[in-house]
């Protein structure tokens, strides 16, 4: 029982992740196997919500209109999920059920929320 | 406009707490509802190994049945976790759906913020919905309130933990009244 503690142990401070390691720990660190499928549907699922009140913001500020700004958004929104998922935590896809299924991951509830922000801050900062 | 766009933003909180809270009361503590949703997990994760078991490979009769059954199975119990929770959302529904019409009437004809795009078709019906003049980027109460509903309240789920998870959505079926996916 000690020396499994100190293997994991050593693992968690290695960062190759364990089952207590907290979720934004992972989502930084490049884990060599997830062991929970649930664990990286969350980090996409959290990073696209926050991408989504950043651009929004942002959009507004500039200010970015009309299916332009949409576009930019979708792009950078489905852009940043693939280069996450297969560039930086070069995760297999099949596991996952197919790229379509990391991609449509939090898709809908991160648009609306993009848009939420757009348009408040594109009112605040243009409309008073 | 400011001051419309943050007390509509806070509306929609509100309600999404406030409906939240009414589940958890109602129906998330409940006995029967922790039980049935403690099945779905545990029978979507076996049947999801199953699955992953077989892969791609051809499966005999027996084997293909055995697989239909357990999804059958997995879904009478969904559909009957759903029918537990349907009876208090309809009461939510009526509840917040009279308080929408009164916050309506309080917002009506008042443009509460500026839309960067111009919405089209039936989208600038609703967004135009009850507004003076033509201008196609005025934004009424009701659509601002329905977008910012939609981003928080699956929000509100994830965080307060409510809901199934990911392959209990998948496998058991996601109905129109089926809860939003979360962990």
């Amino acid at each position: 029982v000690q020396g499994q503690r100190s293997t994991e142990l050593s693992m968690a401070m290695a960062g190759k992740g364990s089952a207590t390691e907290p979720l934004w720990k992972k989502a930084i660190v490049r884990q060599e196997k997830w062991d929970s499928k649930e664990d990286f549907l969350d980090i996409i699922y959290w990073m696209r919500q926050l991408l989504s009140v950043v651009t929004g913001v942002l959009w507004g500020i500039f200010p970015m209109q009309g299916f332009i700004g949409m576009g930019l958004f979708l792009l950078l929104n489905a852009g940043s999920v693939y280069l996450y998922s297969v560039a930086y935590q070069k995760v297999d896809e099949e596991e996952f059920g197919g790229t379509w299924e990391i991609l449509k991951e939090g898709f809908m509830t991160s648009y609306t929320l993009f848009l939420v922000n757009w348009i408040m801050s594109y009112t605040t900062f243009h409309f008073g | 406009m400011f001051e419309d766009t943050i007390l509509i933003l806070f509306i929609s909180l509100c309600t999404a707490f406030a409906s939240e809270a009414i589940l958890y009361l109602l129906v998330y503590r409940t006995e029967t509802y922790r039980r049935l949703k403690a099945t779905v997990e545990k029978q979507s994760k076996k049947l999801e190994k199953k699955k992953e078991l077989i892969g791609d490979r051809p499966t005999g009769q027996k084997a293909s049945k055995k697989l239909e059954k357990a999804e059958e199975q997995l879904k009478n119990v969904s559909r009957d976790l759903n029918m537990v929770r349907m009876k208090s959302v309809v009461v939510i529904g009526f509840t917040f759906t009279a308080l929408l019409g009164m916050f309506n009437t309080i917002f009506d004809g008042r443009v509460v913020a500026k839309l960067p795009f111009t919405p089209f078709g039936v989208l600038q019906g609703i967004s135009h919905r009850n507004l003076m003049g033509t201008d196609p980027t005025d934004c009424s109460f009701i659509f601002l309130y329905i977008l910012c509903t939609m981003s928080i309240r699956e929000n509100v789920q994830k965080l307060l933990g409510f809901g199934p998870s990911r392959t209990a959505s998948k496998i058991g079926g996601a109905g129109f009244f089926s809860p939003p996916q979360t962990k």
